[in-house]
């Protein structure tokens, strides 16, 4: 338990440095929310599957093309076809490995499938892409972080 | 009691002889018609095709290598695409008409390229359409042993002028007889004897079909009965539909070297690259007359022929009235438009044929390969591919130029993949790489030389807390105690170089730093890495490990280069991406797999040093720019007595190995850079990778150290190199003789984040 306590409480201080550093990437900089609204938030990422897949799925890609495989693969997601959701994300590869919302939705997949070293892999190699924003680096820390 | 045999008894007797005898005949004709109709005919091997590429806005795009594949699908040039097939290529654009695949329609688009990249993507009418996707090419099969080819088509999908077509010309009065026609054979008599030609055929289409169950071709009267028996029967056991669907499906129209191509729906792909539902009139006039002779009409053999016996048939479906007076005239105007055979039978990529193989034993039987029409998508890619193939051939003669007839047999294999997913895009197992056989790529295991000292360095790296790349090393004369014997290992050159930083060691491949290097380590530390690397395979304790007497096949080999290009993330190597069956659903898939076995920042300062192999190294000679776009780096390899070249490098996204030497392992005159390397180059230009971004790693740091004692140094100061160090290791001291060049490294500005970073990335293990 305080080890959960310490990665809210450092998911939050890294999302707050991020913003204070880095306001105009960040997409929740233009959202004024206290510091308390924020961590439970935070809290509700790392413990309930659904709210995070609702997170997940709002991060749309910078490449349109890229964001229509996005929107093939998320329909497949919602109807249960995870083969289909991957061969989507796959094909979304194809095309960029620079985008973290295809990662994003990898690390949720493997961690649906019950694949959790696979979901932690995927948000790690996904925080070396350079053009990510801090949201989805805090979306992708939930996966490094959340409990097996 | 004696029985009195009357000649009515005898009568008798005769009769239920013969009515048994014509019954047993009924009866095995029965099974087979049914065998037939309800077996083979619906059995179709599993095919294997190369990946299908998306052309989408945003992704990167190398226009010759474009063009290639193009010309692979068989789409041609015209100034104005207006039919499936065809496109036209103008400086930055490509107007397209695709013939569609999966939820890919068929239809005109238009492709914008900018600075490398596809700006945008319209349809016909200028709307954005984001991406645009081709059809793969069919690269194989997996067949059963009477070798019968087919697509299979269902009742929907049999255009309406099919049907006039083979109807008009093959059996008027299909749906008015009982599989035997007498009215058909003498109005084709009359019909024939009119024309002074044989434009139609007395049997019925259900006569045909009956003729196939009959593998021989003789023609006997006892044939031509059972033929009669069996179309009766036909019309007995299904309607009328089903009897010309599985007419339409079975047809024989060409014999592709062993592959035998049956029905409308191969024979569309075979002859015009696309579905029956793209061809036009004119060009299902001239698959339906190919049924006359498949041999004699074949378009690509005797197109005379085919063109007189399609205008031949275009004429009878304008007499029916299937056609008016001014299309049969544009009809017969056309060209035939047949394309070269864009199906690429098993023998073309053989060495990846291996890998699919290898790859199914594990799911699937050899008979529900050959029999349920399986669609096998695999990662090649036929633009990579072909290019390994040509430029392992091409370097090969270009080395017997150099070094004469003593290469004549000199063999080779080569591997390319994506440094990411791990996805096999082309395989080379042999110098003649067409041929069946040995594949080296897979079944070679031989000595790696110098390729395994990025392994020990890597074993020296990821311990960063005492390593790092200007960590000196002694590359002066070692002599140890092996197996009995003393071992001395040797510079290439011949020289020792005395005490030089890690990095330089590895990317000038010095064998006796490496060796002392690896001995400091221990094997245990080494082994570790090697399994981290997916080498399962026992080290054997002996010094000369650390400088190549390990044994890899090139498959195996680059495996673990693998993970060294994907920042330590390990994916295994993968050939097929999935399996569909004939519905289109998916089967089974081969998704993309990730772990993360190595930090990613040992590693990046080892692909540091592998990159110095490129500007500075043994594979020196490409631009600067060049090597920075691709994040290039590289590995030579040779091993004792030159019996082995090896190169191993990455571009782009791409990882390349190569290996060359003599089967039976006699020494060669080649080195890792004079051998393997070329055949690397050759392929690497021609097909030129895309640039890389780099990664974000912020716990590196680059600071401007010496090129002999490793320590600080500046960018004015002589003999400098930017070198990445993990932060924390990076060195301090200033030599009094660079005190005024040198640059003094940044202490880390925020000690509170640091800190965080520490707290968090101990967790991440």
């Amino acid at each position: 338990m305080n080890n959960l306590k310490l990665i809210i409480l450092f998911l939050a201080l890294s999302i707050l440095f991020s913003c204070a550093s880095n306001q105009n990437k960040s997409y929740v900089s233009s959202d004024s929310i206290s510091v308390s609204e924020f961590s439970s938030s935070v809290e509700l990422l790392v413990s309930d599957t659904n709210f995070l897949e609702d997170e997940i799925l709002k991060i749309n890609a910078k490449n349109p093309s890229v964001q229509r495989i996005l929107v093939n693969s998320d329909a497949y997601l919602k109807e249960g076809k995870l083969i289909q959701a991957n061969s989507e994300l796959e094909r979304a590869l194809r095309i960029t490995k620079k985008e973290g919302a295809i990662y994003l939705r990898l690390a949720h997949l493997r961690y649906i499938q019950g694949l959790l070293d696979e979901s932690k892999s995927f948000a790690s190699r996904a925080l070396l892409i350079k053009e990510i924003s801090s949201w989805e680096r805090l979306l992708l820390n939930v996966y490094l972080k959340r409990p097996i | 009691m004696k029985i009195k045999f009357t000649l009515g008894t005898l009568g008798i007797i005769a009769l239920i002889i013969v009515f048994v005898i014509s019954a047993a005949v009924v009866a095995i004709i029965d099974s087979r018609v049914t065998n037939k109709l309800e077996g083979v005919l619906w059995t179709i091997p599993a095919k294997v095709y190369s990946r299908s590429l998306d052309l989408a806005e945003g992704s990167k795009v190398n226009k010759s290598n474009l063009l290639r594949e193009l010309n692979m699908l068989s789409y041609s040039e015209n100034k104005n695409p207006s039919k499936p097939g065809e496109f036209i290529y103008k400086k930055n654009s490509l107007k397209i008409f695709l013939r569609g695949y999966e939820e890919q329609k068929s239809g005109l688009f238009e492709i914008f390229f900018q600075d490398g990249q596809i700006s945008k993507v319209t349809n016909q009418l200028g709307i954005s359409v984001d991406i645009v996707k081709f059809e793969p090419i069919a690269i194989g099969g997996m067949y059963p042993s009477h070798m019968e080819d087919r697509i299979l088509l269902s009742w929907p999908q049999v255009p309406t002028i099919l049907i006039d077509t083979i109807l008009s010309v093959e059996d008027q009065n299909f749906f008015n007889h009982n599989g035997i026609s007498f009215r058909s054979i003498s109005r084709a008599f009359f019909t024939n004897v009119k024309a002074g030609d044989i434009e139609q055929g007395g049997s019925t289409i259900t006569q045909q079909l009956a003729k196939s169950l009959f593998f021989t071709p003789e023609q006997t009267i006892k044939r031509k009965v059972m033929e009669a028996i069996a179309a009766l029967l036909i019309e007995f056991h299904y309607s009328k539909e089903e009897i010309l669907l599985a007419y339409i499906n079975d047809v024989f129209l060409a014999q592709s070297g062993k592959r035998a191509v049956h029905g409308f729906g191969m024979g569309a792909q075979h002859f015009f690259g696309t579905s029956i539902s793209n061809l036009e009139t004119d060009q299902i006039a001239l698959l339906v007359g190919m049924l006359k002779g498949p041999s004699l009409y074949n378009p690509r053999r005797n197109p005379n022929n085919a063109t007189n016996r399609r205008n031949l048939v275009l004429g009878i479906l304008a007499k029916r009235r299937h056609i008016n007076s001014s299309s049969l005239e544009e009809y017969k105007s056309r060209a035939l438009r047949v394309v070269s055979p864009n199906f690429r039978s098993e023998t073309k990529y053989p060495a990846f044929h291996d890998l699919v193989r290898l790859e199914l034993r594990e799911n699937y039987e050899d008979s529900e390969l050959r029999t349920q029409g399986l669609k096998i998508q695999t990662n090649l890619d036929p633009v990579l591919q072909d290019s390994l193939e040509n430029n392992i051939k091409k370097t090969k003669a270009q080395l017997i130029k150099k070094y004469g007839k003593r290469l004549i047999e000199l063999e080779g294999a080569a591997m390319a993949v994506d440094i990411s997913t791990g996805e096999i895009k082309a395989v080379v197992g042999s110098s003649n790489p067409s041929k069946f056989g040995f594949n080296r790529s897979i079944n070679a295991i031989r000595p790696i030389g110098s390729l395994v000292k990025p392994f020990i360095y890597l074993t020296a790296l990821n311990k960063y807390d005492e390593y790092h790349l200007t960590t000196i090393l002694d590359d002066s004369k070692l002599s140890v105690k092996s197996g009995g014997e003393i071992w001395e290992p040797n510079n290439f050159d011949k020289k020792f170089h005395g005490k030089i930083p890690l990095h330089v060691a590895l990317w000038q491949s010095y064998n006796i730093a490496s060796a002392r290097l690896g001995m400091e380590l221990g094997y245990d530390s080494v082994q570790e890495i090697f399994r981290k690397l997916g080498i399962d395979k026992s080290i054997e304790r002996y010094p000369s490990l650390f400088i190549g007497s390990f044994e890899m096949s090139p498959f195996d080999a680059i495996q673990s280069y693998q993970t060294i290009a994907a920042d330590g993330f390990y994916s295994p190597l993968r050939s097929i991406r999935d399996i569909k069956d004939l519905k289109g659903d998916i089967d089974l898939s081969y998704p993309y797999k990730i772990e993360q076995r190595i930090r990613p920042e040992p590693v990046h300062l080892l692909k540091f040093a592998m990159k110095q192999t490129f500007i500075s190294g043994t594979a020196r000679g490409y631009p600067g720019k060049t090597i920075e776009s691709w994040q290039a780096g590289g590995k030579t390899g040779t091993s004792d007595d030159q019996r082995d070249s090896w190169f191993v490098g990455f571009a782009g996204d791409l990882l390349v190995l190569v290996w060359l030497g003599f089967d039976d392992n006699r020494p060669t005159p080649l080195t890792g850079r004079s051998g393997a390397l070329e055949v690397w180059k050759n392929f690497i230009n021609d097909i030129e990778p895309s640039a890389v971004e780099k990664n974000k790693l912020p716990r590196v740091k680059y600071v401007w150290t010496d090129k002999k004692d490793g320590l600080v140094s500046g960018e004015k100061c002589k003999n400098s190199l930017l070198v990445p160090f993990i932060i924390g290791t990076e060195p301090n001291t200033i030599p009094p003789v660079r005190n005024k060049c040198a640059s003094r490294p940044n202490r880390n500005k925020s000690d509170v984040m640091q800190k965080l970073k520490k707290v968090f990335e101990e967790g991440q293990g």
